[in-house]
């Protein structure tokens, strides 16, 4: 019973738990921001993966910016916390599998996460530190997918 | 004995509050609609051109977005195709042009290979200008007037030595003059420049291209397989052609 409630209700699992939802919502918003006001170039670094059809993936990198900014927002704010974070924490996948095609593939590419992207030298590729950051935000959302409850969130005062 | 909760949470659960289901329904529909006007947004974002744009330069081959064909004239018959896709404001591909450019221009002036050049602007993406656009334009601009090689060449000679620099309108009509467009072809040359005339051509190439699988310059095909990574010295490309033609 103590170990439950102190997951349910405790003061480590808030922290943690706000925590993860502000790095994801933060990282979230940053990442959008930033390509939003390029949709060119968001279509070319999505491109570079040679993942999706080329047209296909030129929509992808129009949408990508407004649909992180508009789910980071929700973080921000934990409106739906768990359905966001569920969704963030599937583009992370995403954004892990295709670095790691893009790897195995021998491409030299940014992945653009954050503007930019596209080809760079062979010798300026990140691609471990680029998988490891993802897979770190993608643990802050398993986190709250797992306990979407955390302090100062709209879900809570609006819900209760 | 923990004390009993029940009454607290009663008392704090609000009754007829925000009801989560139209809330959230809401918040989809307007996530749903601003990824619409994104896509939307962003697919009127590719440089549009007029109808007088929309002319392809001499020597285009292999249909709606192809390279210039650099020798027709000499390239014999039986010989492989070479495609070079480059971008005119890349610094390697100016490293490239230099260090293979005078084998390509040789083995294309002796006929030993079909040279297509296709020529690539998503730096003006990258770099946020529209030299790669303007320069490209004016190169084939430069092939109707049948001086395609030598501007070509010419315009990577002069490339800035610092990237996004770019090249100026000025540079381009010098690079016109000195490669020998003059009298009425430099006329001509100068309303097909200041026209855009193949400002579409020069987006085609883009989209033919990044559907064919080119997302990086500067990129080498043999026989449309991409050798890029295994050319080390002009001698390598020479033994590439020299192999692929037996």
């Amino acid at each position: 019973m103590g170990l439950k409630s102190s997951w349910e209700t405790g003061r480590l699992p808030d922290v943690i738990g706000l925590l993860a939802r502000l790095i994801l919502g933060v990282v979230l918003v940053w990442a959008g921001a930033v390509k939003v006001t390029n949709p060119a170039q968001s279509a070319l670094a999505v491109r570079a993966f040679k993942v999706l059809p080329y047209d296909f993936a030129g929509y992808v990198g129009y949408a990508l910016p407004v649909l992180e900014i508009l789910l980071g927002l929700l973080l921000v704010l934990g409106l739906f916390t768990r359905v966001s974070a569920a969704l963030g924490g599937l583009l992370m996948l995403a954004f892990i599998f295709g670095i790691s095609w893009a790897w195995a593939h021998g491409y030299s590419i940014d992945c653009g996460c954050f503007g930019g992207g596209g080809t760079i030298a062979a010798s300026q590729t990140q691609y471990p530190l680029e998988i490891l950051r993802d897979a770190g935000i993608a643990a802050c959302a398993a986190w709250l997918v797992v306990r979407p409850r955390t302090p100062y969130s709209l879900d809570h005062r609006l819900f209760g | 004995m923990r004390p009993d909760a029940s009454k607290k949470i009663a008392t704090v659960t609000p009754k007829g509050g925000p009801n989560v289901v139209i809330i959230g329904a809401v918040i989809a529909v307007l996530v749903v609609l601003a990824v619409v006007v994104a896509i939307v947004i962003g697919n009127n974002s590719k440089p549009s051109s007029s109808a007088s744009g929309k002319v392809a330069p001499v020597g285009v081959v292999g249909g709606t977005g192809g390279g210039i064909l650099v020798n027709p004239a000499a390239a014999k018959t039986n010989v492989p195709t070479v495609d070079v896709y480059a971008d005119f404001q890349c610094p390697i591909c100016g490293r490239f042009e230099e260090q293979f450019g005078p084998a390509l221009t040789a083995m294309a002036k002796a006929g030993e290979m079909k040279y297509v050049v296709h020529m690539m602007s998503f730096l003006d993406t990258n770099l946020g200008n529209d030299a790669s656009l303007r320069s490209t334009n004016a190169a084939a601009c430069a092939a109707d007037a049948g001086k395609f090689p030598e501007y070509h060449s010419a315009v990577f000679a002069v490339q800035p030595a610092k990237e996004g620099d770019g090249y100026t309108d000025a540079q381009l009509t010098e690079i016109a003059k000195n490669v020998g467009i003059t009298g009425p072809a430099l006329t001509t040359w100068q309303q097909c420049t200041s026209s855009g005339q193949h400002n579409q051509y020069v987006a085609d190439v883009a989209d033919t291209s990044g559907k064919a699988g080119v997302t990086g310059t500067p990129t080498v095909k043999i026989n449309g397989k991409d050798i890029t990574k295994t050319l080390t010295t002009p001698e390598s490309l020479i033994a590439a052609v020299k192999a692929a033609k037996s």
